[in-house]
C-alpha cells in the first residue's frame, strides 16, 4: 500500500474528507441536529436556542401524514428552510383563510366575498401552516407547498436554554418529543 | 501467509469502502451524470425516434437550486412539482421577476413569476408536460443545469442550444 509512506498530513487531509463526507451523506439520508429560529412554530418549538432531530427517510414527502412537523426548503427562496405543521394533504379542500386577504389594491375593492372560498390542495403539494397561525410565512402566503421540497419531518427538540438535566422532569436540555397533532372529527364522531 | 494476505485484502477493502461516502457527496453536491428519457427535448435531446437511444447529460449540482446561478435556455433536471417521484427535464424560459407570454393550458395569456420561481419549457412543444400545465415551479425542486452530453459517443459535443422552444416569451419590467 501507498497510503502507508504518505506524509502524516494528506493521511489527516485524506481521514477528515472521508469522515466529512459520511457526516453529509448521514446528514442527508438518515437524520440530522440542526437549530431553529423564528416564531412561528412558538409553542411547540421556542423562537431561539431550540434544536430538533430531523428523520431524512421523510425525504420528498415519502410517508408524512396530515399534522406531521416537517422541515422544507422554502419555496420562494432555496436558501431558507421552513418548519411548518401540514394541515392539508393532496386533494383536501383548504378554506382560505379569511383574515389575511388583502381586498384592497390600491384603494379599490377588489373582492368582496372571500369568506367561504376553498382551494384544493394540488397533486404532489401539501398545505403548511405554522402553529403559531398570527406570525408565519406559510401556504396562506405561498400557495401549497411541493413535495419535493420536503427535506424530513421533525421527531424531537432539545432546548439549550433549559437546564442540561431537569431532575424534575427526567429530561436533557429540555428534550420533547414532536407529536402529530391531528385529531380526525371524522374518525371521532363515527 | 494466508492470513497475513486476507488481512491486507480486508484492509484495502475497509479503505474503498471508506471512499463511497466521499463519492455520494460529490455525486449529490458536484457532478453528477444522468439519463434523459422521453421526447419532451426533441430536437436537442433523444432525437432519433426509431432507435429510442436515450441521452445520458453531465449535470452540474453546485449551487443550481438558487435562481442566481441559473439562466434562460438553461437546460435543467427538476423534480416534478406534481409527482416528487418523478423528474422532468427541461429548459428554463423564465427567472424570478420575468413576465411570460402563456400557451395554450394555461388559464392566463401572461404570468408574472413570483419571487424564487422559474418557468420552464420542453423544446418539442406538443410533446411537453411542462409550466404551462402545472405553472412556475420553486427553484428548489431543480436537481441538476445539463452540461454536455456524454453517453453515446456519436453524441459528443453537440450543442445544447440547437432549438431553444419559443423564442422571447419573457419580459423584464426592470432591466437587469
Amino acid at each position: 500500500m501507498t497510503v502507508g509512506t504518505l506524509p502524516i498530513w494528506s493521511k489527516t487531509f485524506s481521514y477528515a474528507i472521508r469522515s466529512l463526507c459520511l457526516l453529509h451523506i448521514v446528514h442527508m439520508y438518515a437524520y440530522e441536529f440542526t437549530e431553529t429560529r423564528g416564531e412561528s412554530m412558538l409553542p411547540t418549538l421556542s423562537a431561539t436556542n431550540d434544536y430538533v432531530h430531523v428523520l431524512k427517510n421523510f425525504q420528498n414527502g415519502k410517508g408524512i401524514k396530515m399534522g406531521d412537523c416537517i422541515v422544507a426548503l422554502k419555496p420562494t427562496d432555496p436558501n431558507h428552510r421552513i418548519c411548518k405543521r401540514i394541515t392539508g394533504m393532496p386533494g383536501d379542500l383548504v378554506l382560505v383563510d379569511p383574515s389575511t386577504v388583502v381586498n384592497y389594491v390600491g384603494g379599490v375593492l377588489i373582492d368582496e366575498e372571500r369568506f367561504g372560498t376553498y382551494i384544493k390542495v394540488p397533486e404532489g403539494h401539501v398545505w403548511v401552516t405554522g402553529d403559531n397561525l398570527s406570525h408565519s410565512l406559510d401556504s396562506r402566503t405561498y400557495n401549497a407547498l411541493p413535495m419535493g421540497l420536503i427535506m424530513g419531518k421533525i421527531v424531537a427538540a432539545n432546548n439549550f436554554d433549559s437546564p442540561f438535566w431537569d431532575g424534575s422532569k427526567h429530561r436533557f436540555w429540555g428534550f420533547k418529543r414532536i407529536n402529530n397533532t391531528f385529531v380526525d372529527a371524522n374518525a371521532n364522531s363515527n | 501467509m494466508f492470513q497475513a494476505r486476507s488481512k491486507r485484502v480486508l484492509q484495502s477493502t475497509l479503505i474503498a469502502l471508506s471512499w463511497i461516502p466521499v463519492f455520494l457527496t460529490i455525486n449529490n453536491n458536484v457532478v453528477h451524470i444522468a439519463q434523459v428519457k422521453g421526447i419532451s427535448m426533441q430536437p436537442t435531446l433523444n432525437p432519433q425516434t426509431e432507435t429510442l437511444a436515450k441521452d445520458w447529460v453531465l449535470l452540474w449540482k453546485f449551487g443550481v437550486k438558487n435562481p442566481v446561478n441559473l439562466s434562460r435556455d438553461d437546460i435543467v433536471l427538476f423534480r416534478a412539482p406534481t409527482n416528487p417521484r418523478k423528474i422532468y427535464c427541461k429548459r428554463v424560459k423564465g427567472l424570478p421577476f420575468d413576465t411570460i407570454e402563456t400557451k395554450f393550458p394555461y388559464p392566463k395569456p401572461q404570468v408574472n413569476l413570483p419571487r424564487g420561481h422559474i418557468w420552464v419549457e420542453g423544446d418539442n412543444l406538443f410533446h411537453s408536460i411542462d409550466s404551462n400545465t402545472f405553472g412556475p415551479i420553486s427553484s428548489g425542486l431543480v436537481i441538476g443545469k445539463a452540461v454536455s452530453i456524454v453517453w453515446p459517443p456519436s453524441r459528443w459535443g453537440s450543442d445544447l442550444k440547437l432549438s431553444t422552444g419559443r423564442d422571447c416569451i419573457s419580459k423584464r419590467a426592470i432591466p437587469e
